[in-house]
């Protein structure tokens, strides 16, 4: 294996670092690089068509004798059938096939059955006509409620709580107890958090067409091609399905695998032999489409006086609906806290499952943390950075609060006291900390084919589920091609194609730039191979200087000339991903923060977001646009979570009372502050690109920047999640005169 | 949604004889502006007409007329848009206009009739989807108003029997401009006073209009209003951007900031209708002053029966009144 030193860091942490490298791979971009594209700002090749209408997403797609099917859904958190007219539903005109799930029930939503029609409206009569009358069964949907004694259990005989396996008990009791008692200050608080719904603009949904006699294909919103391959074998096929998701209306982690009407869609197609789309309607979304957990966290800060956390600890409960994955609170990272005891409950609930979402645990998690933070810096009379600056442990960050501060003037704002000016609008600033850190991996494949007009063609079989993916390839491709950006398709989302990743944890662009810049490697040196021939020379004599390939004795080809030495066959090459080095140091964690500045209406209790400063890293930037628009929308994301969002289920019933986008309120344009967005650009030192993933951290300090501004504004702190008018009123009527 | 025979009538009067037909039984046939709170209840199945009646091919209801007097006739189709850029509403009746352009969305205002808007049925989570029970649509009684239902939206006014809260955040300006409406039924035309356009929650029905099912409304009248008025609307919502007002309050006083002799104010999104606020137009004299305001603000508030999760609307009552009467007096908060 070829050892390399190269310059990885950046942004004053540059250091030489040696690297052993595989044999075919690209020699590592350093921090001193100069590209020509990569880093720079360009507009994403399926921009016009997405603004224009033209993109297909999968519930736009149609075929040829295309049915529908849908889902009744439980209207109760626990209920058993009592009766259904499953008859009546057939005799419906318009409706191709029902199928009831007899049962026990346990979470509205659930589908009680499904029913596959000729159109949307015989759909919905099928579905109507079914009358189904249930059993109501005890249920508990509130974490409180299913602690309460006497609750009813939804696995019975085991309880409704469980120390959540993922996170778990942390620390040591003794040392915190000790620790806390012997602190010079001492806070204690309750925050909690909501449940956020997964709300994508396009839905969870396929069509699934059996091919009747030609290829069977599955078109699908997802994050994973590859995971609906699965559903060949509910179509019947001996193997996988063809998997094809041109544009993804969006997914934070709730996209993966298919749903059971996705299943239910595809065995309908395969009876029918018909395609079948299953699009989950607005309601079923919000109900069953995933969602982040809520929580409740009870926690204890000790710490010196000067702003040294020593001891840090506390129980958080959440529920993940009626199973227990991923509901805890990830409320112990970032800072150094001194002696830790944290224990992580997950209840569960008669609620459907939650789902990993944008930074899973992070916000929650941050939201507390951070609030205990400001409650800290609050009681010790400290300036709430200083106190994140003395026990943060990550070097980059330091500048980058450095930079947030100086960008919204931090030290100019905090001299304003809680509720100083006239007027009922008081307003404040905060600020809060992100950390992320997954350089990718996995050995995909990325195929760059060349035609001799000189159209280069990058195929991979992962999605771009709106975060850039296309442009991030074809960014790499043509840096390494030396060609116009415009010579680069994009052709991805085709499980034809090598395979490629599922998108999540943030590691798309880390999992497949580094392939998609060896691809890019390997054709160029085929173009050098032919040239060398045509020119009578070696081939490392060819070299590409300033976007034309230059042989000895002056002679030069620019790459549309080179692509004319092509064969009628064309070219076609691959590029590996290969393993992360273990060599590598590794800036393995990114780092980010935030700072807000909001107004807040201390008569009605209404809060609007001002600014937002966001800084975050996310090792090298391939496409400065698409990056700033994944921070914008991490912001915008996260404001949303902080104000706004939040399902509202009754309670006796367990059914979602607002689960329509103009009643479960998400940020809209006039919502949204002003965002200054700063990428601190630091080279990792695991792959030949150095590049790391952006998506999650980018909305996991929103809230709490959010809500230590609230608190600086009014002097009250809202310490449960969203800050609507009832609760900032309430906090504010809490406030101590 | 369930298939229907739509019916597109060229007069007011044709929509009336079409919504006639068949007895113009109240579920079995739809009368429709643009759609946009219909289509929705539709989707959701909770409104199945066999019929719909629909207004837009219907002439003479989208013209804003305004007069010599100082009144203003608008037509029952004249969209929310229309109204916030009128120059005439703008000068003659600014808290309509200002109402009207921050409703609903961009897209929807430029949709969203007048008429519609009046007749548009309660946002209640409850009412709108089947899952659930619902005393305007049979129920004995109202879920909200249980310990365990989802209340912060709801009504904080006559809400003992159904604690749904009135969404318009226009009528309310219409009621404090002492509008009329022009009513087409099968019994000819008739003029409706503002305050009889409503209807009390009673199970089993939708509506929160005192209309007949077979009742098209043509026409909003603005009688004229002498010099020397003041006009304020203030509504509090959670968000900037497309959001349903938590509480609306619409004030129009006689005189100015220095001398006020009596006045009206209502209410939006705090009961079941539009709500007069009848013991703080009493106070509604003398110098409007900060205090004065506060003190209106609250004789709003008083009566109100919140439930656990609406309390915090009572507050928003005693604000928005105080700020909407401040505006009127030409002093804004």
């Amino acid at each position: 294996m070829p050892s390399v030193t190269y310059k990885a860091g950046g942004e004053g942490l540059e250091r030489e670092l040696t690297v052993e490298i595989h044999e075919q791979d690209a020699t590592p971009w350093g921090a001193d690089a100069v590209l020509r594209l990569v880093g720079g700002e360009h507009p994403r090749p399926d921009g016009p068509a997405k603004a224009t209408g033209a993109a297909r997403y999968t519930y736009d797609v149609a075929r040829p004798r295309l049915a529908y099917a849908g889902s009744l859904l439980c209207p109760y958190a626990h209920a058993r059938l009592k009766d259904i007219d499953e008859a009546g539903a057939r005799a419906v005109p318009g409706v191709l096939d029902v199928r009831v799930n007899r049962g026990e029930y346990r979470h509205a939503g659930q589908a009680v059955a499904v029913v596959c029609a000729e159109n949307e409206h015989a759909l919905g009569d099928g579905l109507r006509a079914l009358k189904a009358t249930y059993e109501v069964l005890p249920a508990a949907v509130t974490v409180e409620d299913a602690l309460k004694p006497g609750a009813a259990e939804v696995e019975p005989g085991k309880g409704n709580r469980e120390v959540d396996a993922r996170r778990g008990r942390q620390g040591d009791p003794g040392a915190f107890a000790k620790a806390f008692e012997a602190s010079a200050v001492q806070v204690e608080a309750e925050f909690r958090t909501q449940i956020q719904t997964h709300s994508a603009f396009e839905p969870h949904g396929s069509l699934s067409d059996p091919g009747s006699g030609g290829e069977a294909v599955v078109f699908a919103s997802t994050q994973a091609t590859s995971a609906f391959q699965g559903l060949g074998r509910n179509l019947g096929l001996d193997g996988p399905a063809r998997v094809i998701a041109d544009h993804v209306g969006g997914g934070f982690g709730a996209k993966f695998g298919p749903m059971s009407g996705d299943q239910a869609a595809a065995e309908f197609a395969r009876k029918l032999q018909r395609p079948v789309k299953y699009m989950c309607t607005r309601r079923e979304e919000h109900l069953v489409g995933g969602n982040r957990p809520d929580s409740i966290q009870r926690l204890k800060l000790g710490g010196t006086k000067d702003g040294e956390i020593t001891a840090f600890g506390g129980v958080s409960d959440g529920t993940a609906g009626n199973g227990t994955g991923g509901a805890g609170a990830a409320n112990t990272i970032v800072y150094r806290l001194g002696a830790q005891d944290m224990e992580q409950g997950a209840v569960r609930t008669f609620t459907a499952r939650g789902a990993a979402f944008r930074a899973p645990g992070h916000p929650q998690g941050s939201f507390a943390l951070e609030g205990m933070l400001d409650l800290y810096a609050a009681k010790a009379g400290l300036d709430p950075l200083e106190v994140r600056r003395k026990n943060d442990r990550h070097p980059l960050r330091a500048l980058q609060w450095q930079i947030g501060a100086e960008k919204l003037g931090w030290s100019t704002w905090r001299k304003t006291k809680p509720g100083a000016g006239k007027g009922p609008v008081k307003r404040g600033v905060g600020c809060a900390a992100a950390r992320w850190g997954n350089p990718g991996g996995g050995k995909w494949n990325v195929e760059v084919a060349i035609a001799r007009d000189a159209s280069v063609t990058v195929r991979n079989a992962a999605q771009d589920i709106g975060t850039g993916t296309k442009s991030v390839l074809q960014i790499v491709v043509a840096e390494e091609l030396g060609c116009d950006l415009a010579r680069v398709n994009v052709t991805i989302a085709d499980t034809r194609f090598p395979p490629g990743p599922g998108s999540g944890g943030s590691t798309t662009a880390p999992s497949l730039a580094p392939a998609a810049r060896e691809a890019g490697l390997r054709a160029r040196e085929q173009l050098e191979g032919l040239l060398a021939v045509e020119w009578s020379t070696e081939p490392s004599k060819v070299r590409l200087e300033k976007g034309l390939f230059r042989g000895p004795g002056g002679k030069k080809a620019s790459f549309e000339e080179a692509c004319g030495l092509i064969g009628e066959q064309g070219l076609s090459v691959t590029g590996q991903r290969r393993d992360n080095w273990k060599s590598a140091d590794g800036l393995g964690e990114t780092a980010g923060c935030q700072f807000a500045q909001v107004a807040v209406d201390v008569e009605t209790g209404v809060v609007r977001v001002e600014r937002v400063v966001a800084v975050h890293d996310c090792g090298r930037v391939i496409n400065a646009l698409s990056a700033r628009n994944q921070v914008n929308g991490g912001v915008i994301q996260g404001i949303s979570y902080a104000l706004f969002e939040e399902r509202r289920l009754d309670r006796a019933q367990g059914d979602m009372v607002n689960p329509t986008l103009d009643t479960y309120r998400i940020t809209g344009m006039a919502d949204c502050p002003t965002i200054d967005v700063v990428l601190t650009s630091v080279v990792s030192g695991f792959n030949n690109m150095g590049v790391m993933g952006l998506g999650e951290p980018a909305t996991v300090p929103t809230a709490a920047a959010v809500a230590g501004a609230v608190f600086h504004a009014t002097g009250a702190q809202v310490r449960e999640l969203p800050m609507t008018p009832d609760r900032v009123l309430a906090a504010l009527a809490r406030r101590p005169s | 949604m369930k298939a229907f025979a739509l019916l597109r009538p060229s007069t007011a009067a044709g929509a009336v004889k079409a919504l006639a037909e068949g007895g113009a039984v109240a579920h079995a046939v739809a009368l429709k502006a643009n759609g946009i709170d219909l289509l929705d209840r539709m989707k959701e199945r909770v409104d199945e007409p066999e019929r719909v009646v629909s207004l837009t091919s219907a002439t003479g209801l989208s013209e804003l007329t305004a007069r010599g007097d100082g009144s203003l006739t608008i037509g029952a189709l004249v969209t929310l848009q229309m109204l916030a850029d009128s120059a005439d509403v703008q000068r003659l009746a600014p808290s309509l206009a200002k109402a009207a352009g921050l409703a609903a969305s961009p897209q929807l205002r430029r949709r969203a009739t007048l008429g519609g808007n009046l007749a548009q049925h309660t946002r209640c989570g409850y009412y709108r989807h089947l899952s659930f029970s619902c005393l305007k649509r049979g129920a004995e009684a109202c879920p909200v108003r249980a310990e365990t239902g989802v209340q912060d939206t709801a009504g904080i006014f006559g809400n003992s029997v159904c604690a749904s809260a009135h969404p318009s955040s226009v009528a309310p300006v219409l009621g404090s401009l002492g509008a009329v409406v022009h009513v087409e039924g099968p019994g000819g035309v008739r003029v409706v006073p503002f305050p009889d356009l409503w209807a009390q929650p009673e199970r089993g029905r939708a509506s929160d209009l005192s209309l007949a099912a077979g009742d098209v409304i043509t026409a909003i009248e603005i009688p004229p209003l002498p010099g020397s008025m003041g006009f304020g609307y203030e509504e509090v919502r959670v968000k900037a951007a497309f959001d349903w007002a938590l509480v609306s309050a619409a004030v129009r006083i006689h005189g100015g900031a220095g001398k006020v002799s009596g006045g009206s104010i209502w209410l939006g999104s705090v009961a079941p209708t539009p709500l007069r606020a009848v013991a703080a137009e009493a106070l509604l004299s003398g110098s409007v002053t900060e205090a004065l305001a506060e003190k209106v603000g609250a004789a709003a508030a008083e009566g109100a029966t919140p439930l656990a999760g609406t309390t915090y609307k009572v507050q928003l009552v005693k604000v928005a009144v105080k700020r909407a009467l401040l505006e009127a007096a030409g002093r804004p908060a």
